[in-house]
């Protein structure tokens, strides 16, 4: 995913990667050593708590996401990780060193708001040179020509002398961007920041920045609301509520095999059933399928865990798993049920349909227009069993 | 699945959406206090630069402790400590005393409350020296709010040419000394006055303005109606346009939308006005004493001539009740605007109708001819005064004349050593403006720095930092001069402060509150993304204020320094007591002795200081006028 088409920026970031800390930036990050580390941080405030016991490590080289909905504590984290605030309780660690309580500008972190928070009354080339007060570029290069390699890899070369408010707000989130890069920091903190731009950008812009950080491999940890993004743009994501993350994990697993009702609600459509179990059946695999009665309905559901008859099982299928036909008859399938139509919304490659199925809304995805009663169905492997509230 | 969390929610949220608005400190003590662990090497004078800030807020507070809370501390302990003994006795023969307080004294006597109140209610009442404080103080405020709302009615809901100017002017009465706008009232009012002379061209008899209560009123209002006109001005014209059109959708006559929608969003306004011109006109001192002398006191002049009697126990007494009735107003002013005051700004402010009306009705012609009878009655309040001391200057008996002007040259060559010179005192009041610039400037950058950061105890530095505001100019005076200027003994050492230096050390104190006033709105407006982004990029709190947050409000800051030479300038309370007897006079002191004698010199001088404090107004209007907080 190369975010530069030019060849001239591809050759500047040549220059930039052989300085960078990680060389390859193709391998996986799994094996290198811990970059950011939070053990047991609470952040609390008068009446609330907006980070509670949070422990996470995020590895070298890392494009580690923070996602949640507004009020989960994700820009509490980043701030705590910046320096901005200072944990209650805890301890946060660069490289295995603590850095609990050192100021943020003794942490070598390079920061991109939201707001883009370009300095207005200096140029673009004043703002990026900004960092070069306090650390000497790295690299052994003067700070003109930090500058103009870091206007390079963000496609803005020869915009030194413009005044940042007569820049567009793509442009000045990548001044942004370039700004917190020039001093080489350690790591990369981004606070949402695509949410101040329109859909289209926001999609350059996210694609550019992940070429960005792939190239120079730096650790980066990333904040935002949208989900989409997170899955698009990380290699680990940690889905955030009430001030602690629920689930860590790589992006197709969080969204394959959600830990909680609240993951798989949170990221993506999904469809959530309560049921009870009925009967169990021990597989040759050794997994085991269990009989639900879900409302008047029975469906059989693939169980990776311990279970017994009776207990409450929570379980999702996803829109695109949900099998649907305008047939009310109902297919031959095991997990057949009917629903009916109540609104759709057409948006381009598919359709996402509303159905009406006693008294829970389910949602489907088509080609074709529905209306009426429809016939749905799942395959027992589609279900992914997010809660076992055991009764015994 | 109705319940799904959606992520657009939060949609373009801004910045911290995570964080609680309470509490969240990245200056948080702990983190400036523990020691750094990697980065020890940058050396010694980037730890100083860590704590920059707190070093300038301890010496801010250092200054403040020596140059204001000790001296004043001097003068409250004499009220309660007599020949080394505490005791509350001055405070009881004050309180018991009719002469102070009128009827309401043999309350404090032990007499009956109902006694006492069909007294107060009978024509023959006595309201003493307190009471009558009051009760001008309260007309005062009447006067001014009845001639301030009308001109915020203009204001913010015509369109005519000099509108901004006019605006802009409203901030004038700040910068006027005050002694300049007496000497102005005197040439308007007294007895060859401007208005006995055109009274006397349509042949009505002369009538004696001076040494008046109305005298005293309407220079209160010259002061403090352009102020409820400022304050009622920017909550009119942050009144939303389609607030009114949605009431007025929904069925709402206009009277009706402007009773439901304009006017509780004007209350709060004229309510804060009212209380800033109650409190000003209760400490009103060199107004009264130009044009009430000692038989119209107000309980300020009262102190000062108590003080001339060398009476300090019985005038530090005086004092505190004056302060602690204010500060009462103060404060249950400040616990109403918590409570009702609303800070929206208009998304489409109310659109402006033309002064000159569109066509000849009824309709359009009413409030149009209202407008113009006030203007009128405007003219004469605060135009009149201005316009009479520069002509008084100029005007002699055989038509114009510069007589005046070379009497203060003359004056300067043949003065007795008693007399007053025109040039020590010019010299002296730029000499002070410029000693009281160096030091209240910084101080009230980092006052306005430490005030508007969050942590634990801002409310009390905010307290302690702006308390100078609400301590009287003659009780600093008479603090320095008692305290440092006639010696502090410490451990053995004599200190002591030149007069000129305890000057400087009054004016400081009583202006640096107004560059924390125009500084500190600035600052709170400056995104705080800004900072952050600076310190991680390495800067230290104090860089970050150098390089990203100052360089942002210095409008403020230069308007900050204009006010502090304006107000500088024009100090007369404390000014007047460290300077009796010594040649460290300023202009508004020598304006004040002339003012007595020869009406003509202190008009020509008054011009000088108007020039003067003109300037620093253009400045203030050019750089900031809309931003500060005043």
């Amino acid at each position: 995913m190369r975010a530069l088409a030019s060849e001239e920026s591809d050759r500047s970031l040549e220059s930039l990667e052989s300085r960078s800390r990680s060389s390859s930036a193709e391998s996986p990050t799994e094996d290198r050593p811990i970059a950011v580390d939070l053990a047991d941080v609470t952040k609390r405030y008068a009446e609330t708590t907006a980070v509670d016991d949070v422990s996470l490590s995020v590895r070298e080289g890392e494009f580690f996401t923070l996602v949640g909905p507004s009020g989960c504590g994700k820009t509490t984290t980043l701030r705590l990780i910046a320096g901005f605030e200072s944990p209650t309780d805890g301890t946060v660690r660069f490289h295995g060193e603590d850095v609990t309580g050192v100021p943020p500008e003794e942490r070598d972190v390079g920061v991109v708001f939201q707001n883009y928070a370009l300095f207005p009354h200096m140029s673009v080339g004043e703002n990026v040179a900004y960092g070069l007060n306090f650390a000497d570029p790295p690299g052994g290069v003067s700070d003109d020509e930090r500058v103009r390699e870091l206007l390079e890899l963000v496609d803005l070369e020869g915009m030194q002398d413009r005044e940042p408010d007569r820049l567009s707000g793509g442009q000045q989130q990548r001044v942004a961007i370039a700004r917190a890069l020039a001093p080489g920091p350690d790591v990369l903190l981004l606070d949402e920041p695509m949410s101040a731009l329109d859909a289209q950008l926001r999609e350059r812009l996210r694609i550019q920045v992940k070429g960005i950080q792939k190239e120079l491999g730096i650790t980066t940890i990333y904040v935002t609301h949208d989900q989409e993004e997170a899955l698009a743009i990380s290699d680990r994501v940690a889905v955030m509520r009430a001030g602690a993350p629920e689930q860590v994990a790589p992006p197709r697993e969080i969204y394959r095999r959600p830990e909680t009702r609240f993951v798989a609600e949170f990221v993506g459509d999904n469809n959530v059933f309560e049921g009870t179990v009925r009967s169990l059946e021990e597989r040759a695999n050794g997994g085991r399928r269990a009989e639900l009665e879900v409302g008047p309905e029975t469906f059989a559901v693939d169980l990776a865990r311990e279970a017994a008859v009776g207990d409450a099982v929570t379980f999702c299928v996803r829109p695109e798993n949900l099998q649907v036909s305008a047939n009310e008859a109902g297919s031959s399938e095991r997990n057949a049920t009917t629903a009916t139509v109540r609104s759709a919304e057409f948006l381009g490659e598919t359709t996402r349909v509303h159905l009406e199925w006693h008294g829970q809304e389910l949602l489907v995805r088509t080609r074709d227009p529905l209306s009426g009663d429809v016939a749905v169905g799942f395959e027992a492997e589609d279900a992914h069993v997010v809660a076992i509230d055991r009764t015994v | 699945m109705n319940d799904r969390p959606d992520p657009k929610a939060d949609g373009g949220a801004t910045t911290p959406v995570d964080v609680p608005a309470s509490g969240s400190d990245p200056e948080d003590p702990r983190a400036e206090d523990e020691p750094t662990g990697r980065r020890n090497a940058r050396g010694i004078r980037n730890r100083l630069e860590r704590r920059a800030i707190a070093l300038f807020g301890l010496g801010t507070i250092l200054l403040l402790v020596v140059l204001f809370y000790y001296p004043v501390a001097t003068v409250f302990v004499e009220a309660v400590v007599v020949e080394g003994a505490v005791t509350l006795a001055v405070f009881l023969e004050l309180l018991r005393d009719p002469f102070y307080f009128g009827d309401v004294a043999r309350l404090f006597a032990g007499e009956s409350p109902l006694a006492v109140a069909s007294d107060l209610l009978s024509s023959d009442r006595r309201i003493g020296i307190v009471g009558f404080t009051a009760y001008q103080a309260f007309l005062s405020t009447l006067l001014s709010v009845a001639l301030g709302v009308p001109a915020a009615y203009v204001l913010a809901r015509y369109e005519f040419r000099g509108r901004r100017t006019l605006r802009s002017l409203t901030v004038l009465p700040f910068v006027l000394p005050s002694i300049m706008v007496a000497v102005g009232f005197v040439a308007t009012f007294g007895e060859n006055g401007t208005l006995n002379r055109a009274l006397g061209l349509v042949g009505l008899g002369p009538i004696e303005l001076m040494f008046t209560l109305e005298a005293i009123l309407i220079a209160h209002a010259f002061y403090n109606a352009p102020l409820v006109a400022r304050v009622t001005t920017a909550a009119w014209e942050s009144v939303d346009a389609s607030a009114i059109e949605t009431a007025r959708s929904l069925g709402a006559s206009p009277f009706r939308a402007f009773r439901d929608i304009v006017a509780p969003q004007l209350y709060p306004a004229v309510l804060m006005g009212a209380a800033l011109t109650f409190v000003f006109t209760f400490g009103t001192f060199p107004i009264v004493l130009a044009l009430g002398g000692f038989e119209l006191a107000t309980v300020e002049v009262f102190v000062y001539r108590l003080i001339q009697d060398l009476n300090y126990a019985e005038a530090a007494a005086l004092a505190i009740v004056e302060l602690v009735i204010t500060l009462g107003i103060l404060y249950g002013y400040l616990r109403y605007e918590a409570n009702h005051v609303v800070r929206s700004r208009g998304v489409r402010p109310l659109p402006r109708r033309p002064l000159s009306p569109p066509s000849l009705s009824l309709r359009e012609l009413v409030p149009r001819a209202g407008i113009a009878i006030y203007a009128a009655v405007a003219l004469v309040v605060f135009v009149s005064p201005i316009v009479s001391m520069l002509y008084a200057s100029v005007a002699g008996p055989n038509g114009l004349t510069l007589d005046h002007y070379r009497f203060l040259i003359d004056r300067q060559q043949t003065a007795a050593a008693f007399q007053v010179r025109p040039w020590p005192a010019i010299r002296n009041s730029l000499l002070f403006a410029a000693g009281a610039l160096a030091l209240a400037l910084p101080m009230g950058v980092v006052v306005s720095v430490l005030t508007t950061r969050r942590y634990r105890g801002r409310k009390l530095v905010d307290a302690v930092a702006m308390a100078p505001l609400a301590v009287s100019g003659i009780i600093v005076g008479i603090g320095l001069l008692r305290g440092p200027v006639f010696g502090i003994e410490l451990a053995g050492w004599q200190i002591t402060m030149g007069g000129a230096a305890a000057i400087v050390a009054a004016h400081a104190v009583s202006c640096y509150p107004f560059v924390v006033r125009t500084v500190a709105p600035g600052l709170e407006s400056v995104d705080r993304s800004l900072v952050e982004s600076a310190r991680a990029l390495g800067a230290s709190r104090a860089r970050a204020l150098y390089d990203v947050e100052l360089p942002l409000v210095w409008p403020g800051v230069v308007a900050g320094a204009a006010f502090v030479v304006a107000i500088s300038m024009g100090e007369f309370s404390s000014t007047v007591i460290l300077a009796t007897g010594t040649d460290q006079y300023t202009m508004p002191v020598a304006i004040e002795r002339f003012i007595g004698r020869r009406l003509g010199p202190a008009t020509a001088m008054g011009v000088v200081l108007l020039v003067v404090t003109s300037i620093s107004f253009v400045i203030i209007d050019r750089l900031g006028g809309e931003s500060f907080g005043i």
